[in-house]
């Protein structure tokens, strides 16, 4: 428990790197998300977790505009990443997903190779100039996700033959290759099995080094595993947030309390 | 709390051994039963049917791809050929087909004299009735395609009367003979002994796929030229037109248009549009094409565009149910990574939904190609004995179509042609099965996992 404190310590000193003000979310007349503060940090692993249906997801889509294709979605309040507003007119939500970057609750691959799944992202956004440079990334993201060694063999091999821990680490190696600063990630391990699930955590944890890592997830042991930081989100509000340790050993709020020890949800 | 113990004291059980059914069971299984027969049934009744069409089309239709013919040497003499001795053929021209006809039953009197066959009973004018009206045409085209020949002596094919090849195929005999103006017993008698030598018989009848038209009193040379390059013309013009627009109309309304009360009413016309009955386009190809644009009549041009018209609907809405049918998660995956919503339809969506289109477009094409009433309206039953032209400027020239062909032949006096419209309906058919064919080949290969 001491090393997590010390850790804790290290990322407090940490500025924000997304910082929600007063967000609500209406979906035509359900209020999905009521009035969320919170203040996501760099290089620092942060979870949601929470009974399902309790805007978890919802807030996760909002931090890259996903939300934009939900045509009955209404977003208020304000996002900023980096202190610029995402919401603002200026913004294009392209170039905001290339910079926020989100691996889905079902591992999606491409029905493309591996290779094209990967250079996909890097192709469309310009970051490359030659075909060294795109198998340059490729590899690279592929090595970050802890996918290079089973997939070297077969980069042209279609990315949907991969078995379904493979496809995940497949999609979010597409969701670095283009270099983001921050990962979304909604229910990675949902489908996954334990072994695939363990595996992707690991890389979670490795990929806090570079990248702040947002998690939604229904598993309390995940969160407690992978996370610094862990938020509570019951029926559309933020009822807590706070360091994962304090939230799972002293939490607050007797809401937190109940869902961590089983009560509700 | 009476009431809850009276209420929970028996619960309604199945009573008695699972080794026996009871009446509900026996009830319930019996109707299993009768659906399933239904089903038997229904589907007997509709092969049963399919196979009389089949066998009745076939039956009719195959003469017509064996045809009878007559080959004998025939000597050309210049001076009656071509009488200025320069072998120009504008100046041989002038010689009209009578001519031929007496070069021609010349040859042939001479071959039944060579084979010692009787002509008892028979005069010239009948023998040279076993020949069909068209040969003499035939082979004056060839005469002026190749003047070299005059002079010289050829073996030629002469295509034999329609009645006569009738009475190889069974469809003449010997008693509706005595009854037909058009053909003696006699002949046919003579027909049969020029068989016996070797002189006339019956070969592939290129000429049903590659002639034109040919009128009432020639069944025998009607062939299905003209109408082949005239459907084939109509679908490229429906393809060039439909496929592009098709698409783009079916990714609009399914990827970018907002839903609203004036996609919905889009959406409600289209599905609406399908389900007009083809003639109103041809009234419409009529008004607007040839009576209001001054297109040509009887030209593919205008048959390609209101079969456009017609397939349009046909082909958005097979587009659009394969669209909706790619999973979201592939747009979310690559709105994820950072395309946008073109990039995501153009480079993912598009490419997983295109076997279910290419199917949808392909039977859109089929269905316009077996489309025969709004033709009927904008002139193509014409009678067109001339090939279209080269494209593109053929698409301008009369043509006719397939069905209409079948719609036309029907309609004539000389039963030689019931053999023709049946032969033209199984050629049409074998086009339709390639075509189907074809979408099925193209489902198979694009198709993916995913």
């Amino acid at each position: 428990m001491n090393d997590m404190r010390i850790a804790e310590r290290t990322v407090d000193a940490n500025q924000a790197k997304i910082a929600a003000r007063g967000v609500q979310v209406h979906y035509g007349s359900n209020h999905a998300l009521k009035d969320v503060d919170v203040d996501i940090l760099d290089k620092t692993v942060t979870a949601f977790i929470g009974p399902s249906g309790c805007g978890k997801s919802t807030f996760l889509r909002c931090l890259n505009r996903m939300n934009d294709t939900v045509p009955s979605c209404r977003v208020d309040g304000k996002i900023t990443l980096d202190g610029e507003d995402i919401y603002d007119a200026k913004v294009d939500p392209v170039q905001l997903r290339a910079k926020v970057g989100m691996v889905f609750q079902k591992p999606n691959p491409f029905p493309k190779s591996i290779y094209e799944n990967v250079a996909y992202g890097p192709r469309i956004h310009g970051l490359t100039r030659s075909k060294a440079e795109l198998d340059q990334i490729v590899e690279s993201s592929l090595r970050k996700a802890a996918l290079w060694n089973e997939a070297k063999d077969r980069l042209d091999s279609p990315g949907t033959g991969l078995s379904g821990g493979q496809q995940q680490r497949l999609c979010i190696a597409r969701a670095i290759a283009t270099s983001p600063e921050v990962l979304l990630m909604d229910e990675p391990c949902s489908a996954l099995d334990p072994i695939a699930t363990a595996q992707v955590e690991e890389l979670i944890d490795e990929l806090r080094s570079q990248f702040s890592v947002v998690i939604v997830t229904h598993s309390m042991q995940q969160a407690a595993r992978v996370s610094q930081r862990t938020a509570f989100f019951h029926l559309g509000n933020l009822v807590e947030y706070g360091e994962t340790g304090q939230i799972f050993t002293n939490p607050q709020d007797p809401r937190t309390e109940s869902y961590i020890t089983g009560r509700i949800g | 709390m009476t009431d809850i113990s009276a209420a929970s004291a028996a619960p309604a059980r199945r009573k008695g051994s699972l080794l026996t059914q009871d009446a509900l069971t026996r009830k319930r299984n019996a109707a299993e039963g009768r659906f399933k027969a239904y089903g038997i049934v229904a589907i007997a009744l509709a092969m049963l049917a399919l196979v009389a069409l089949l066998i009745s089309i076939f039956a009719a239709g195959l003469p017509s791809f064996r045809q009878t013919f007559i080959t004998i040497p025939i000597e050309l003499p210049a001076e009656k050929l071509d009488k200025a001795g320069n072998r120009n053929p504008a100046e041989m021209a002038k010689v009209t087909t009578v001519g031929y006809t007496s070069v021609i039953n010349a040859a042939l009197e001479k071959v039944i004299e060579e084979k010692g066959l009787s002509t008892e009973g028979l005069t010239p004018k009948q023998i040279g009735g076993l020949i069909s009206q068209e040969a003499p045409a035939q082979l004056r085209n060839y005469v002026l395609a190749n003047p070299d020949v005059v002079g010289t002596t050829i073996d030629f094919e002469l295509l034999a009367n329609g009645r006569v090849d009738g009475f190889f195929k069974g469809r003449v005999t010997m008693e509706s003979a005595q009854l037909d103006s058009n053909i003696s017993p006699e002949q046919l008698a003579m027909a049969q002994e020029l068989t016996d030598a070797g002189i006339m018989a019956k070969r592939f009848n290129w000429g049903f796929l590659t002639n034109p038209d040919a009128s009432d009193q020639r069944p025998e040379a009607a062939g299905l030229g003209v109408a082949i390059l005239g459907s084939l013309y109509m679908m490229i013009v429906v393809l060039v037109l439909s496929l592009p627009i098709g698409v783009a109309a079916a990714v609009y309304l399914e990827e970018f248009a907002p839903k609203n009360f004036w996609t919905d009413l889009i959406e409600v016309n289209i599905a609406n549009l399908a389900a007009v009955p083809s003639i109103v386009f041809g009234i419409l190809g009529l008004a607007v094409f040839i009576n209001f644009a001054g297109l040509p009549q009887s030209a593919p041009i205008v048959g390609g565009l209101v079969l456009t018209l017609m397939t349009l609907p046909r082909i958005i809405i097979p587009s659009r149910a394969a669209l909706k049918a790619v999973p979201p998660s592939i747009r979310d995956a690559a709105l994820g990574v950072g395309a946008s919503k073109l990039q995501s339809v153009f480079h993912h969506v598009l490419p997983l939904a295109a076997p279910g289109i290419l199917t949808g477009m392909i039977i859109g094409l089929a269905q316009a190609l077996g489309e025969t009433a709004p033709l009927l309206l904008i002139g193509m039953v014409a009678f067109v004995r001339d090939y279209p032209g080269p494209l593109p400027g053929g698409l301008f020239d009369p043509a006719s179509a397939l069905p209409v062909q079948v719609f036309s032949w029907t309609t004539r006096g000389d039963p030689g042609f019931v053999e023709r419209a049946s032969g033209a309906i199984i050629v049409l058919l074998v086009f339709l099965l390639i075509m189907n064919a074809v979408a099925i080949i193209l489902r198979r290969r694009f198709e993916r996992r995913w």
